[in-house]
């Protein structure tokens, strides 16, 4: 059974509309949520959460409408929104001491473990905690009420490289056993690479692909070639910049064929976000 | 419910709102309008709204297991907690006062019960106009206690005002020196203490009405939020 299920969401602003965005997770594997600044990352955590209204779709956790069940299911979620950024004044004891009175599954000696493990002082403020240690803080709580997905918007995008590396390993073990999942928005691709199993691409509001990374690599390729390619191909291409030399393009896996003129690699995640990004193959400013 | 009260407890109570309890010693004043005194505990609590914007605290508290509706009845307990922890420290000082100055008030209202029934009524006021406001548009905090205090200072004049009328004209109105005699004084007589006590039930009447139609006003104000 899947852990999260997210059918048609909605939400329509002014200037902006969530469209049927959909996707699932199944348990023990991180889904990196992936789309440029503003592309509704963050808008569909918080309608899935019920923080913002909908305007339509359902979300289903372990099974559970969110709608009709949101405390039960709340239970079930550990969240990270951004590093935690509350009660700056207040210590982790006093914070941890109000959170545990709120779940019936709260297990101490996992609490106590979480803290061993990520080397967090309870006597500490909140604002005494660097942004790396602000997440574990918001992981230790959501692992001490046994929560089994883990919804993490932009937890790594204050993080130096090495606290990055290092919550990525963790996020990695937190699966392990199975039983877990992680849901994980971030416009950092490299993050992606390292630790995720799935990939759902938001852009404008919609989903483009909903897949596992493997697959998501798969279906794309780079092509370089010169200047003269550049007039034939330019239809098949969904984004290219163009250089003294030549250029060089991102195209569907399925597409490679009319390209045999030109150079075939592999497509990086980034390489992917970045050419898709460009507008109905608009080339991008040559560097 | 009381987990969320624990919580506000907790994480909520700013220094200000203990602190503030010292302002019903104001009463110790001689001929100061002392109803002023409750308005410093509004003063408290709009430091603790203010203290929850800047903690997230709307954020935190909503992605407890809880609902909207329950975060809204939390945090109105832990208001009408505060106000009367307030009304139970004027007791003793209204008792402290008529030892120490058994005069009356020509600034208003002498230190009583009937005091405590405008204390009750200045807090009905004051959550009415502000709760729902700070749940729909939370970030204009400042601007709803702008409104709230003239509300609550036009609630001091005509209280206030009323009862130095009833002073300065007892002998033109029985109804007045009846005022005078019964509601605008240190309780010394049987028919004294039921007039107050009565006052005092209207005030609690009134003060559990409103926050009835507060607490449903603010939950609909905050299920309409997008966070």
């Amino acid at each position: 059974m899947e852990l999260l299920q997210v059918k048609e969401l909605e939400k329509h602003y002014d200037r902006f509309t969530l469209d049927r965005v959909s996707f699932s997770l199944e348990p023990g594997y991180i889904m990196g949520f992936i789309g440029r600044n503003g592309a509704g990352k963050t808008t569909t955590i918080k309608a899935m959460l019920n923080l913002i209204h909908r305007d339509g779709g359902e979300v289903t956790v372990n099974g559970r409408s969110y709608s009709e069940h949101e405390n039960e299911c709340k239970k079930d979620i550990g969240f990270v929104l951004g590093e935690f950024d509350c009660y700056r004044k207040s210590t982790l004891r006093k914070i941890t001491e109000v959170t545990r009175r709120f779940y019936d599954s709260w297990d101490e000696a996992a609490y106590a473990d979480c803290l061993r493990r990520f080397a967090l002082d309870e006597s500490k403020r909140v604002s005494e905690l660097s942004a790396g240690m602000r997440v574990k803080y918001a992981l230790a709580l959501a692992l001490s009420h046994d929560a089994k997905l883990l919804i993490l918007d932009e937890p790594t995008s204050g993080l130096d490289p090495v606290s990055r590396d290092d919550l990525l390993e963790l996020f990695r073990s937190l699966i392990e056993d199975g039983t877990r999942s992680i849901l994980f928005s971030t416009h950092i691709i490299s993050d992606l690479e390292k630790c995720a199993d799935y990939v759902t691409y938001i852009k404008g509001g919609k989903i483009l692909e909903s897949t596992d990374i493997v697959s998501f690599r798969e279906g794309y390729r780079l092509v370089s070639g010169e200047t003269a390619q550049l007039e034939t191909a330019r239809e098949r291409l969904i984004g290219f910049k163009a250089h003294a030399f030549g250029f060089t393009g991102l195209i569907r896996t399925q597409d490679a064929a009319r390209f045999a003129d030109c150079r075939i690699a592999p497509a990086d995640l980034e390489s992917i976000m970045i050419y898709t990004e460009q507008e109905d193959g608009h080339e991008q400013a040559a560097v | 419910m009381n987990k969320l009260l624990y919580k506000e407890c907790k994480l909520c109570l700013v220094p200000q709102i203990p602190l503030f309890f010292v302002f019903a010693l104001m009463m110790l004043i001689p001929n100061y309008p002392c109803l002023v005194a409750a308005f410093f505990t509004c003063n408290s609590i709009f430091y603790s709204f203010s203290q929850a914007l800047v903690d997230n605290d709307l954020l935190f508290s909503t992605l407890l297991p809880v609902s909207k509706a329950d975060v809204v009845r939390g945090k109105l307990r832990f208001v009408v907690l505060i106000q009367l922890a307030t009304l139970a420290v004027y007791v003793p000082v209204i008792f402290l006062r008529h030892a120490i100055s058994p005069a009356g008030n020509a600034a208003g209202v002498d230190a009583c019960f009937t005091l405590l029934a405008g204390a009750l009524v200045l807090f009905a006021l004051f959550n009415a106009l502000f709760l729902p406001h700070f749940y729909r548009a939370p970030h204009r905090v400042g601007r709803h206690f702008l409104i709230v205090t003239l509300a609550i200072f036009g609630w001091i004049a005509v209280f206030e005002g009323f009862m130095i009328v009833c002073g300065a004209a007892r002998d033109s109105l029985p109804f007045f020196a009846w005022v005078e005699t019964h509601l605008d004084c240190f309780p010394a007589t049987r028919d004294a203490w039921l007039a107050q006590l009565a006052a005092l039930a209207a005030g609690a009447a009134i003060y559990a009405g409103a926050n009835a139609w507060t607490r449903r006003r603010t939950i609909r104000a905050f299920e309409e939020q997008d966070l």
